[in-house]
């Protein structure tokens, strides 16, 4: 036990820039790719880390002054600012157990896919993210135990893959989209919700009867919602807000625009690097596993194109940022997720036969406990960013990420301080 | 028919957000593509953007569905992430890009 405590120590204080590309490295040659080949992923990883950490001190310091003055100013307490799911990410793998999280995904998966307790083959790395999240959260509320760090993203990650094998069939139909399924790891955490929905709504006569389907959803269907236009005009909203007529607003407006733009194209990076890494996983196990029944466990985001999806994603925004200024006890300032608000209703028209009403319920419904979530972790993930290295901007600003309201990770997170917290 | 010299293809490869799974296929394409002297060159957007760059574009490839009408070609994205009639898909590309 010695020595390999020992060796976690030297290689937590490698960092995470270093330490990622090289549990990349071991994977990939492990999982049969050339040497030269997993070099360039290793390093391209690492890469995109250490852009992702650039990117983030921006939006720090072009955001952080903005979002205290809007609490001054309002006397709104919406002092958590979402900086996105790239920078939630970002946090994630950046501790001990986030660069680990390849590693115990992978081996659960196999492990439970050999016992028959899932079908899934769940190659969609980059959103392992989601249990390095959970289990960066465990590991800091029992004070930086490794072992229910490891614990807390293992349970994430085998409740997706069960809630993926639940879903399986009707993603399939309803998608056309044959031997797929979806453990991401928030979008599992919103079958519950609207599955126990669909319940109660079937049980309220008159509501029940309730259906819009897309006909002529898509023709309404604008082009909508490009990135950096919507920084933009976000970025001016907050500034007006915040800092009345001011030049100020402009120059936030361009760093909002900036950050929308910028994270996902230093995302790109990253993902050039997991890239190689997930295909000899699924060439692996695909070859390994050959004859019995599987999916192949993808992103959410092959479910995006829905025009129930886009249409409601686009009426989410508004009604985002009207539940942040009314729900009592909410935290957080919605902001770079809003440009992600279709995956936080990708899941409902497959599970309510594509019914655009339901669509719209539901998502304002789950938006509800994103947001109470996201706030609740805020503190949490701030102070993690903060341990990594990151220049979290001093003051009573915090960092959060809708896209981190996951609640599944948040009974993990708040059973293991119950316990083992100190 | 053989692919023009000195031609690059370009293609709008489109998925939730522009980044994960559009950047699994675009290296992908590109890799397999290139094998076969086809030299192209990729565009990475969100479904909502499609029709915004489609239009000098000789086809999307998307990993979700694209719910606008546009006039080029939309080839579904999926077996470049399950590997699963991925040679198919590949045939088909070619056979619009050469053709058209």
């Amino acid at each position: 036990m010695d020595v390999i405590s020992a060796i976690f120590d030297f290689l937590t204080g490698l960092g995470s820039t270093v330490m990622l590309p090289i549990i990349i490295l071991i994977l990939g040659l492990i999982l049969g790719q050339k040497v030269g080949r997993a070099f360039i992923s290793a390093l391209m990883v690492g890469v995109g880390f250490v852009g992702l950490g650039l990117v983030t001190t921006l939006l720090f310091d072009g955001l952080g002054p903005a979002t205290n003055a809007l609490v001054e100013k309002t006397g709104l307490q919406l002092n958590a600012l979402d900086v996105g799911w790239g920078v939630a990410a970002a946090i994630a793998f950046g501790t001990t157990v986030g660069s680990l999280v390849f590693i115990i995904a992978l081996v659960i998966n196999i492990v439970m896919f050999v016992l028959n307790w899932t079908k899934t083959l769940n190659v969609d790395m980059w959103n392992y993210w989601h249990y390095a999240f959970t289990g960066s959260l465990v590991y800091l509320v029992t004070g930086g135990n490794l072992l229910l760090g490891i614990i807390g993203a293992g349970i994430h990650c085998v409740v997706s893959l069960l809630i993926a094998d639940w879903t399986a069939k009707d993603v399939q139909n309803f998608f056309k989209i044959p031997g797929v399924s979806i453990p991401q790891g928030w979008a599992i955490t919103s079958v519950p919700i609207i599955k126990g929905l669909n319940w109660v709504v079937d049980r309220i006569p008159g509501l029940r009867d309730v259906y819009l389907d897309s006909e002529g959803l898509k023709k309404k269907l604008g082009v909508f919602g490009q990135p950096i236009i919507m920084g933009a005009v976000l970025g001016l909203l907050f500034g007006l807000i915040a800092y009345g007529f001011d030049t100020r607003v402009l120059t936030l407006a361009v760093q909002m625009a900036a950050v929308m733009v910028l994270i996902p194209r230093i995302i790109a990076i990253f993902m050039e690097g997991l890239t190689p890494l997930s295909e000899s996983a699924r060439v692996f196990m695909m070859k390994r596993f050959e004859g019995r029944e599987f999916y192949i466990g993808l992103d959410s985001a092959i479910l995006i194109g829905h025009p129930i999806t886009i249409a409601a994603a686009i009426i989410l925004i508004p009604i985002t940022l009207l539940l942040a200024a009314i729900l009592p006890g909410n935290n957080t300032l919605p902001a770079a997720d809003l440009a992600a608000t279709a995956f936080f209703v990708s899941m409902v028209p497959p599970l309510t036969k594509g019914n655009f009403f339901r669509s719209l319920l539901y998502g304002t419904i789950i938006m509800v406990v994103v947001l109470y979530v996201s706030s609740a972790f805020a503190p949490l993930l701030t102070q993690i960013a903060s341990d990594i290295g990151y220049g979290v901007p001093e003051g009573a600003v915090q960092i959060t990420g809708l896209s981190g309201g996951n609640w599944i990770a948040w009974v993990i997170t708040t059973i293991s301080r119950l316990i083992f917290g100190n | 028919m053989e692919p023009l010299l000195g031609k690059t293809y370009k293609i709008v490869v489109a998925c939730g957000t522009a980044i994960a799974t559009s950047t699994h296929v675009a290296i992908k394409l590109k890799e397999m593509l290139e094998e076969q002297g086809i030299s192209i060159q990729t565009i990475q957007c969100r479904v909502q953007e499609v029709p915004i760059y489609a239009d000098d574009a000789d086809l999307v490839l998307a990993t979700a569905q694209v719910p606008y009408d546009i006039d080029k070609e939309v080839v579904n994205a999926i077996p470049f992430l399950t590997g699963i009639g991925l040679e198919e898909v590949i045939e088909k590309i070619k056979d619009i890009l050469l053709n058209s």
